[in-house]
């Protein structure tokens, strides 16, 4: 109460008794209200997240730069903590800085969209009506509001012109009163009514704030009512009944709700089939019983009904079989069915061999017994189709009557198997190079040794992963690509047949790799083992003398040393 | 003889099935060293690249990002 009577005595022309009498005139409680009501710091919607959300950036102003809304502080920037170098950075800091410095009523001005809470508001609204009655001393911080009052001015005279006026006038004390405080709020037309008790936050649903996730929506903790809008799927999904909100009191509940008519329409339009899948799309078949009891008595011995269905379509049974009969039967050609079990088995038997299936026709009565446990036996050649089967063979056997769905189940892993096996096989198997020959892919386990040596001298601990072993030995096979052709090309300029040692020496000149001050010697001792050091030392030297007297010169001084 | 760095024969193969000519003896020697330096090349950018994107160690995406500058770094 001192303050709102401090609050007073700057506004001069008005009579001392005023300031006893404080309920007496609008513009007491406009202002005291505002007073009260919350300032508009930045924690208040940025608690939840630290970082920068979407929210900032639907408020920042054209001004950005120079008033960023939390500060600096509240901006994730990875790369602070060093002093800025460039001139630009060097800039932008300082730019930042000053932004941060301004005072709050020159920041305020910077940008045309403001930050409006309902402090801001009822401010506005205070000083609006207050204008008729007595004349207001403006302070250094009015200026932005009073220009700005005049942009929000339709609207709040729209607004407050008939029903709003009484509950201005209320007393301070039954503020927080919630049935007292507002029974017919003002509500725009568009928007849903909010519940009672959101007492400092009653003008904010006519203003566009920014959308946020329910999860981080600050005022969620206080039971504040929510602008639609900033749910976001809500609207498009659901027809809004009214009553709903007065059932639940809370907008967070409010979504339970359909338009029971739609449903009913939905219902008869597809069928009682899609009923559930409607349902389980919506996420309302809980719900239903909620709100609409008896709309939805009809349909409520169908909830039984599981969500998904696994259908187990009848027709496949009688196919499948003779569909897998008729396979075999093209592929084994006159075999009779007796025939056809024992060779089933012994490719089987034989698959662990890895031997083509075309090979086993010859074998009619060997080890029926056996195999029984092989049956994942992969086949390579054979195709994908009739591989399963031959698994499946045995289950044929014992199951003829079952159901064809029990053989699916079991084919279901089988196809693994041979891709594996293929893809084991490739690794193995050559690549086929430009020219047509076929050459290996470089080992990994030297990549690997060689990568655990390099990354160990870079002072790192960890070792290479599988994936990381996979995508070098990869890339080592395009550097021998690369370099293959690289080498032709210089032995073809040379006008030779053969790749020598000079065109590998050239490469690494090319590459600056081997420069006048490095010598490939001394890149071989960095890097070669001692083996391979001796043998490269011992050839290349009668061609070296021929081309370059200078590394000449340095090779044996390096022979002195060892 | 014991096990030298890596398996000469292969690196033979290779580098004479893309180029398409055989190679004098000990090229593939120096083709090797050239190898070597291209893998110190590669993981010492690899270790940049995953460090900056927050990796811990070398991952397989980070050298796959940055093989492609390297092999044209050692492009002749």
């Amino acid at each position: 109460m001192s303050e709102s009577a401090r609050k007073k005595q700057r506004v001069s022309p008005r009579a001392s008794g005023d300031a006893t009498d404080h309920s007496s005139t609008l513009y007491n409680d406009l202002h005291r209200l505002a007073s009260i009501a919350p300032k508009p710091v930045t924690p208040f919607r940025r608690a939840a997240s630290a970082g920068v959300t979407p929210r900032s950036a639907t408020i920042r102003t054209p001004g950005t730069a120079r008033t960023p809304r939390g500060g600096p502080a509240t901006r994730p920037l990875p790369a602070r903590r060093a002093a800025p170098t460039t001139p630009h950075a060097i800039r932008a800091l300082r730019e930042r800085a000053n932004a941060a410095r301004t005072p709050g009523h020159v920041r305020r001005r910077s940008g045309r969209v403001q930050r409006e809470t309902p402090r801001d508001f009822l401010r506005n609204l205070s000083r609006v009506l207050a204008r008729d009655t007595q004349p207001i001393e403006p302070t250094p911080a009015t200026h932005p509001r009073n220009r700005r009052s005049a942009l929000d001015l339709p609207d709040i005279d729209d607004d407050d012109d008939e029903p709003a006026a009484p509950r201005l006038s209320m007393p301070l004390d039954d503020m927080y009163d919630d049935d007292s405080f507002n029974e017919e709020p003002p509500r725009p037309s568009l928007l849903a009514p909010l519940p009672d008790y959101d007492y400092d936050n009653g003008t904010v649903q006519s203003v566009e704030f920014g959308r946020r996730a329910r999860s981080e929506d600050p005022r969620l903790d206080r039971v504040f009512g929510r602008r639609i809008s900033e749910q976001f799927g809500d609207l498009h999904d659901l027809t809004i009944n009214g009553d709903e909100y007065e059932l639940d009191g809370n907008f967070i509940n409010r979504r339970g709700t359909l338009l029971p008519n739609d449903l009913l329409e939905q219902e008869e339009e597809e069928g009682d089939d899609t009923e559930a899948e409607i349902r389980a799309l919506t996420g309302r078949r809980g719900r239903a019983s909620d709100g609409d009891l008896g709309v939805f008595g009809d349909a409520e011995g169908e909830d039984e009904e599981p969500t998904f269905r696994f259908t187990i379509p009848q027709r496949l049974h009688v196919p499948a079989e003779d569909e897998e009969d008729g396979e075999e039967e093209d592929e084994y050609g006159e075999v009779d069915e007796e025939t056809q079990r024992g060779m089933n088995e012994t490719i089987i038997e034989d698959g662990e061999d890895e031997q083509p299936p075309v090979d086993l026709a010859y074998d009619d009565d060997t080890a029926p017994a056996l195999a029984s446990d092989n049956e994942t036996g992969p086949l390579e050649i054979a195709g994908w189709e009739s591989e399963p089967d031959a698994a499946d063979d045995e289950d044929l056997q014992a199951y003829r009557g079952e159901v064809s769905a029990i053989d699916r189940s079991l084919q279901t892993p089988a196809p693994e198997t041979p891709a594996k096996k293929r893809a084991g096989r490739q690794r193995r198997a050559l690549n086929i190079s430009r020219f047509g020959h076929e050459y290996p892919s470089f080992p990994a386990a030297t990549v690997k040794t060689l990568a655990n040596g390099f990354i160990k001298s870079q002072g790192s601990k960890s070792k290479i992963s599988k994936d990381t072993l996979e995508a070098l030995v990869q890339t080592s096979d395009f550097f021998f690509e690369q370099v293959g052709e690289d080498l032709a090309a210089y032995a073809q300029h040379a006008g030779r047949k053969m790749i020598e040692e000079s065109d590998v020496i050239a490469l690494l000149k090319r590459t600056r790799q081997v420069t006048d001050s490095s010598t490939y010697f001394s890149l071989a001792q960095k890097l070669l083992p001692r083996e391979l050091l001796q043998q490269l030392r011992m050839e290349p030297l009668p061609k070296l003398r021929r081309q370059k007297r200078k590394r000449m010169e340095v090779v044996p001084e390096e022979d002195e040393d060892e | 003889m014991p096990q030298t760095l890596y398996p000469r024969g292969t690196v033979k193969k290779i580098v004479k099935a893309h180029a398409n000519r055989p190679l004098s003896k000990n090229a593939d020697i120096l083709i090797f060293l050239k190898y070597a330096l291209f893998m110190q090349e590669v993981l010492k950018e690899a270790g940049i690249a995953s460090k900056r994107a927050g990796e811990r160690g070398v991952s397989a995406r980070s050298v796959r990002k940055v093989r492609e500058g390297c092999l044209r770094k050692f492009k002749g």
